[in-house]
């Protein structure tokens, strides 16, 4: 049991007067959220609070008399003797709990992790003690710490997952591809056309397995391989996407304008490789007429709007989230040649720079996908992750 | 490079892998003359290389293609090991791998691999890289006499 107000040592009992002083002050602590506890030097409880009564699952008034040692487990109610001899030596306001875990104790002999700050009063002869249940606070961080070793897991995991595809998967791909290639090549000329046209199926399949995984590398690679933010032109990086894209401009014969580009903290090759994306989808997506592409830009909150148009054959809305899903696409290899990664790509690279990219669906011809970036965003996370 | 049979060492334990090497060697022999001698994994590939138990008899190798993933003892202990005897440092070794992996490429360089090539998928452009890498290794660089 608690050493109760029996162990009481009156060397420094506030006078009367004070202790009326401090009841007065009663109806103003009721309404605090925080438990407030007032004690005297030897640790009887003086005054109490509404909050404090129903914290420990004491009844109005029940906590009067009582010593504060009484609300502390038992384990660690010697130290916190000491720890209140100490306070009283040295009396200042101060925050208990904050670094080591503070265990509270109720009337049902139940627990709960408590954080406390303490004041003196009356020269030191009373102490204010503010108590806060931090259970729900405690549980918050073991869920967040429990996440966080769980996506390092996880990142582990693609990071393993990302080597066998570019080295495992690929080995028994390339002998399944270069043999049936090699029987053509050396075979085709004894084989009927049937037998040609299986081996043609199979080098096709080959070949689209190894951009699958090619570009699930390259998508994998958006979160583990990207590089710190700098201050990046736009304008010209456009300007490279644009001669990386000059073949098929000059064979759709596309026209590309575009609005002046802001400068903003970004990944380079990543801003490199959305432009790319977008831009190539704006030619290839085209319909009867030669594709004509917008490449807009404003100021919207505290970052930038850019947006690609294009007169294209549009995208149907009821598509409007699915395309950005990895390897979603709408239309059959003949009518597109993909493997549907590239918006999943730029999503990723948008949400990197804490952005997001959407597609408007009001339009009547066209597509038009929208992006907001902004100007400065924080450093992203998955990095940190070792 | 004189008439003499170019000496290749080939470190490679998928055998469909080998073949397939030995062909495109075959395909691409720009008028070279070579020989190519096959080991399956990085503890066979060192003692042919030293001349140990089983090896008495091998020539030293002109140009090593060696592979990443290897049993036993891997490429990149190999590269190593080769790359830490004085003997052996000189002779020029081509990673020869499918994957693209960039720390696999910064590894091996690291180690000081002399060449890092991925195998393509595609067999006309697995035919075009043995080729080059023999024009390059066997035909434009000077080696080191044995």
């Amino acid at each position: 049991m608690a050493q109760g107000p029996a162990s009481r040592q009156e060397t420094r009992a506030p006078e009367p007067a004070a202790l009326e002083d401090v009841q007065r002050l009663a109806p103003v602590l009721d309404i605090l959220p925080d438990a407030i506890l007032i004690a005297r030097a030897d640790g009887c409880i003086v005054l109490a609070n509404q909050r404090a009564e129903a914290l420990f699952g004491y009844p109005p008034g029940g906590l009067l008399g009582h010593s504060v040692e009484e609300l502390v487990p038992a384990r660690y109610r010697q130290a916190h003797v000491a720890h209140r001899a100490g306070y009283h030596r040295r009396p200042q306001v101060r925050l208990m709990g904050e670094r080591r875990e503070l265990w509270a104790l109720r009337a049902d002999g139940s627990e709960f992790p408590a954080e406390i700050s303490l004041s003196p009063l009356e020269g030191g002869r009373l102490v204010v003690s503010a108590v806060r249940d931090v259970s729900e606070r405690r549980r918050i961080q073991e869920a967040l710490e429990r996440r966080t070793q769980e996506l390092a897991r996880s990142n582990a995991e693609l990071e393993q997952f990302a080597y066998v595809a570019s080295h495992d998967l690929q080995e028994p791909l390339r002998m399944v591809a270069s043999y049936a290639q090699l029987l053509e090549r050396r075979y085709g000329e004894r084989l009927d056309e049937d037998a040609r046209e299986f081996i043609r199926y199979m080098v096709e399949g080959a070949r689209r397995m190894r951009d699958l995984i090619n570009d699930l590398l390259d998508y994998s690679r958006v979160g583990r391989r990207g590089r710190p933010f700098a201050r990046v032109a736009l304008d010209r990086v456009l300007e490279e996407v644009l001669a990386a894209l000059e073949p098929a401009v000059t064979e759709t014969g596309a026209r590309i304008t575009w609005d002046p580009l802001p400068e903003l903290w970004a990944d380079e090759a990543q801003m490199r490789q959305l432009f790319q994306n977008l831009l190539s989808n704006a030619i290839k997506f085209r319909g009867q007429e030669p594709p004509r592409v917008h490449v807009g830009a404003r100021r919207e909150g505290p970052g930038w709007r850019i947006s690609v148009e294009d007169n294209g054959i549009g995208i149907d809305p009821q598509y409007a989230e699915r395309i950005f899903l990895l390897f979603q696409r709408l239309h059959t290899q003949r009518e597109y040649p993909g493997t549907g990664i590239g918006l999943a790509i730029c999503k990723k690279i948008v949400e990197r720079h804490g952005g997001r990219i959407w597609v408007d669906t009001q339009r009547r011809y066209g597509a038009a996908f929208h992006l907001v970036l902004p100007e400065r965003p924080p450093e992203p996370a998955e990095e940190a992750v070792p | 490079m004189t008439a003499a049979a170019v000496e290749i060492l080939l470190v490679e334990d998928n055998p469909a892998d080998v073949r397939l090497t030995r062909e495109a060697l075959r395909e691409g022999a720009g008028g070279l003359r070579h020989r190519l001698h096959v080991v399956e994994d990085g503890v066979q590939a060192l003692a042919f290389l030293r001349r140990e138990a089983g090896y008495w008899e091998v020539p030293r190798p002109d140009l090593i293609l060696l592979d990443l993933n290897l049993p036993r003892k891997d490429g990149r202990e190999v590269l190593q090991e080769i790359k830490a005897d004085p003997e052996l440092r000189s002779i020029p070794v081509v990673v020869l791998t499918t994957s693209r992996s960039e720390e696999d490429v910064l590894r091996s360089y690291q180690l000081h691999a002399n060449c890092y090539v991925t195998k393509p998928v595609d067999l006309d452009q697995f035919l075009e890289v043995v080729r080059r890498i023999e024009a390059f290794w066997l035909g434009v660089a000077r080696l080191p006499s044995p």
